[in-house]
This record gives C-alpha cells, sequence and structure tokens, in this order.
C-alpha cells in the first residue's frame, strides 16, 4: 500500500477532466481488443476490433454522415441550453433576491429538480411532434433546473455588506444587479451551466433514440437495430468527442470570464 | 410573507403554526396545478389530462395493483445498478487514491467515461446484453459509477496519515488498516456520492427503459404514449417522479439516522 503524497496529487475529478498522468494501461486494452477481435475469440457484432471501428468512423466521417450528424445534435442541444440559461438565471436571481419570487419558486424547484426530463420524451412528441421544436424545448426544461437553482444558491451567497455598501453609495437597483450581484455570483451561475451542459446531451441523444430525427443518438440506434456494431461505436467516438469539446469550451469560457477574479 | 407568519406565531399554538407554514410554503404548487387545470381546460383533456384526471388515474394503478410489478421492476433495476456501483465504486476509488499501480492503470478509463453522457451508450449496452433487466443494470452502473469513485476516492486521500501511521506503529496489519481506518473514514464522502448518484440512477433508468425495456416505468410511459391513452402515461410520469423524490428524501432521513456518529 503506497502512501500517497496527498499534495502534489490534486483532486480526480479536475484530474480527469483535464490530462491524466499515464495512457500505458490504454494501449494495452486497445492492443489486447485488436487481437480478440482479429483472432475472433468474441463474436463479432459484440466487440469488432478497434481498426475496424476506427476505419468505420473514417469512413462515416468522409462521405460528411459524421459531421452533418455532429452538427445537427450540437446545434440542438446547444439551442436548448441557451434557452434554459436565458430563462434560469433571471429566474435565479429573482428567486434570491426577491420575497414573492421565492415564496413562488422555492417548492416549484424542490419538485421539478427531482423529476427525471427524460420521462417527458413521450408527452413532447405529443406536444410538439417529433421534430427540432420538441426536442430543443425539451433540452431547455431539463437544463433550467440546474440553472436556477445553482444561480439562486449563488446569489443567496453574495456578501450582503458588497451591496449595503454599494447602496450606501447611491447604486441603483439595475446597476447593483450588473455590476455586484452578478459578478459576485458569477461563479456558481457558470457551475450551474456546467451541470447543465452533460444534462442537455442526455436528452439530446435520448429523444433522438426514442424519436429518430438524425444526430448521433439517431446514428449510434440505428446502428444497434441494424446490427452494424461499428457505427455504435462509432457514434460512441462522436458522442465522446462532443462531450469532451463542449465541456472543455465551457471550462475556457469559465476562464476567460473569471479573469478578473 | 415574513411579516404574517411572524404575526401567526404570536397568536397560535405550535401545532397549528407549524401546519400554517406547512400550506403558506407549498401552496405555490396548488396553484401551479390550478394552471395545469386552466391550461388543460384551453387546450383540450386530450392533450394535457386535467390534474385530478391524472391522479384518479394514478391511484387506480395503485389501489388495483397494476402498475406494481413494473415499479417493482424498475426499483429492482436501479437498487441493483446502484449496489454495483457502490461496491465497484468504492473499491476503485480507495484503490486508486492508495495505490498509484491501481490508479495509473484505471485513471484513463475514468477520463474516457466522464465526457460521456452515460445513458447514451444504452444502444450499445443492448448490443450487448439485449433488451431488458440487464442492460438497464449495466446502463445505471456506470451513470453512478463516477460520483462514487471520486468521492470515495477525494476521501481516502486525506485519510489522516498519523492515524495510519500509529495505527502501523502498534502491528496493524494493511488489510486491517483498510477496513479498521480507511474506509470507516472515508463513509461519509461515500454517503455523498451515493446521494448524488441517487438522481442520476433514475435518469439513467427512465432512459434505458425508454429505449430498451418492455417493462418498468419508462416503458409504460413510452407504450402509453404511443397507444394514446395520456392519462396513464402522465401518471407513469407522476408515479415514477414521485418515486425518485421519495428515494432522495428517504435516504437523507436514513443518512441522518445512521450517521449520527459522523
Amino acid at each position: 500500500m503506497g502512501v500517497s503524497a496527498g499534495a502534489e496529487r490534486r483532486d480526480l475529478g479536475q484530474r480527469l477532466k483535464g490530462a491524466v498522468g499515464s495512457y500505458y494501461s490504454l494501449i494495452v486494452v486497445l492492443v489486447l481488443w485488436e487481437i480478440v477481435g482479429r483472432l475472433g475469440l468474441v463474436y463479432y457484432n459484440f466487440l469488432p476490433p478497434i481498426s475496424d471501428i476506427l476505419l468505420k468512423f473514417w469512413q462515416l466521417t468522409v462521405t460528411g454522415v459524421m459531421i452533418d450528424q455532429t452538427v445537427l445534435t450540437v446545434e440542438r442541444a446547444l439551442a436548448g441550453l441557451v434557452i434554459a440559461v436565458l430563462l434560469g438565471i433571471p429566474v435565479g436571481i429573482l428567486t434570491a433576491r426577491n420575497d414573492l419570487f421565492e415564496w413562488f419558486w422555492d417548492p416549484v424547484i424542490a419538485i421539478g429538480y427531482p423529476v427525471p426530463v427524460i420521462s417527458l420524451i413521450p408527452v413532447f412528441m405529443l406536444w410538439f411532434g417529433i421534430g427540432d421544436v420538441s426536442k430543443v424545448i425539451l433540452v431547455a426544461v431539463g437544463a433550467f433546473w440546474p440553472v436556477a437553482l445553482n444561480a439562486r444558491d449563488a446569489t443567496r451567497g453574495v456578501d450582503e455588506n458588497l451591496i449595503w455598501s454599494a447602496r450606501m453609495m447611491g447604486t441603483s437597483d439595475r446597476r447593483l444587479l450588473w455590476r455586484v450581484v452578478m459578478p459576485a455570483a458569477a461563479p456558481g451561475i457558470l457551475t450551474g451551466i456546467q451541470i447543465a451542459l452533460p444534462i442537455s446531451l442526455i436528452v439530446e441523444f435520448i429523444f433522438e433514440m426514442v424519436a429518430g430525427g438524425g444526430g448521433l443518438g439517431h446514428l449510434q440506434i440505428l446502428g444497434a437495430r441494424n446490427f452494424v456494431s461499428t457505427q455504435v461505436f462509432a457514434a460512441i467516438i462522436a458522442i465522446m468527442i462532443v462531450g469532451l469539446g463542449l465541456d472543455r469550451l465551457l471550462r475556457y469560457a469559465r476562464e476567460w470570464l473569471l479573469a478578473w477574479e | 410573507m415574513a411579516g404574517a407568519t411572524a404575526e401567526l406565531s404570536t397568536a397560535l399554538p405550535e401545532p397549528v403554526r407549524a401546519a400554517g407554514r406547512f400550506v403558506v410554503r407549498w401552496f405555490p404548487l396548488v396553484i401551479l396545478a390550478f394552471l395545469w387545470d386552466v391550461v388543460s381546460g384551453v387546450v383540450g383533456a386530450a392533450v394535457l389530462p386535467p390534474p385530478t384526471v391524472v391522479l384518479t388515474t394514478l391511484w387506480g394503478m395503485l389501489s388495483s395493483g397494476a402498475v406494481l410489478p413494473d415499479l417493482g421492476v424498475s426499483l429492482y433495476r436501479v437498487v441493483w445498478g446502484l449496489a454495483l456501483s457502490i461496491a465497484v465504486g468504492v473499491l476503485l476509488g480507495i484503490g486508486m487514491a492508495r495505490s498509484e499501480t491501481v490508479e495509473d492503470f484505471f485513471e484513463v478509463f475514468l477520463g474516457m467515461l466522464y465526457p460521456v453522457p452515460k445513458t447514451a451508450l444504452v444502444p450499445l449496452a443492448i448490443l450487448w446484453l439485449g433488451r431488458g433487466t440487464s442492460m438497464a443494470i449495466l446502463i445505471i452502473f456506470l451513470a453512478c459509477l463516477l460520483p462514487i469513485v471520486l468521492n470515495s476516492y477525494n476521501a481516502a486521500q486525506v485519510v489522516d496519515q498519523n492515524l495510519i501511521w500509529s495505527a502501523r506503529m502498534m502491528g496493524t496489519s494493511d488489510r486491517a488498516i483498510l477496513w479498521k481506518i480507511v474506509i470507516p473514514s472515508t463513509i461519509p464522502d461515500i454517503v455523498t456520492g451515493i446521494r448524488q448518484a441517487i438522481p442520476i440512477a433514475f435518469i439513467a433508468l427512465t432512459g434505458a427503459e425508454l429505449i430498451g425495456a418492455s417493462n418498468g416505468m419508462g416503458a409504460i410511459i413510452l407504450s402509453a404514449g404511443q397507444l394514446g391513452t395520456y392519462p396513464r402515461m402522465f401518471a407513469a410520469i407522476v408515479l415514477i417522479s414521485a418515486t425518485a423524490f421519495l428515494a432522495l428524501r428517504g435516504f437523507d432521513r436514513l443518512e441522518r439516522r445512521v450517521f449520527v456518529w459522523v
């Protein structure tokens, strides 16, 4: 049992989001995967050789299919996320700063937050059909709760002394909101958006799997239905890239926005 | 609001005041139900059944027992998926925190799992295990694994080294140190990890059942939607949401009762 020097090893969650320390095991597993697949030790569709998967990924990419589906997925997920951010931040801040809003929204958030939003997919198919609008709205509904909840808690945590001193100096309510409350609550608000991002992607992927209409989720489920397992794996690689790329993007945006801190 | 409650507090006995606070606190939900009713009148009961119809349907499903097998199957999947992720996640988290070899091996895979929405792996899980319970358990397991690994890892890293050194000085074996010191001191964080995993488990469950199951609450919601029995669809959504809510509340209550010593 090696005793670890805690100081140099950062928080694991932070590390997983960045560059991990060691890649040798990945290479070992990939090589074994290829050998097992090539020797036919497992049923082909269960675990096709990694080279076949990469070939499929390459083919789908050069024919443009993968790029089109990725763009579809990302567009809808981001559109929903943006709507959720535009609605969730004001609701969260007002809930923290206004008694009437707090009275109304607190129980609504308490009840709405734990609802597994993807259970509403059949409802949204009934209300808005299976097209883009339906998907974007449901993504927005799912992403709304973490955004609003974190904006509320972040605003509640703003130091009251800051607000009092700004008021004493004659700051107007509007300027108080934009110059004092928003900047002070910004880290928490951004955390809410970061939590909402994977939720947007989950809602989007599952909606595509249930209702179709293109996108990476649809591409993957078609692969499973038609027993083209290389397509399933290729779609997962694309999903991984999308998840990682958007997560990075949000973290750069966070660093840029909070640079003044 | 606060003023009205304060006035009440001087005039009335405590139970009445508590009931009053409860009503005031949750009254917005009554407003919401009223709005739901109005909207359902405007758009038609076929598109949005009024809350009374949904609740009556739900009561019928529960009292006749017709929904219980599906609710049972869903709970079975959640419990097994969570249990597996706790067993594997705690071992992996502690193992990675205490041994560089274990950490170097698994870190890259967790790093690859991290950006993938685990529920999006349902098609792959169907390919491997077919539709149904084992597929759903696999998805729930994967979805809940990371929060549990992360929490137990971080906790095991900060275990008081003095405790370990003094135990070792007294001749305690490595195995005993693990079971008597490391694991007990990480329990509060493991509990936090489980708490974070419960809502995730229900999201994963619903996703898995919507796409790849013929029973369970997710499958009921989808089939009721396809058959056009909308009150049943809404009742099933209310039921699974309430179950998720109660699971979380129940866990909090259990935690307070069991872990008073922490």
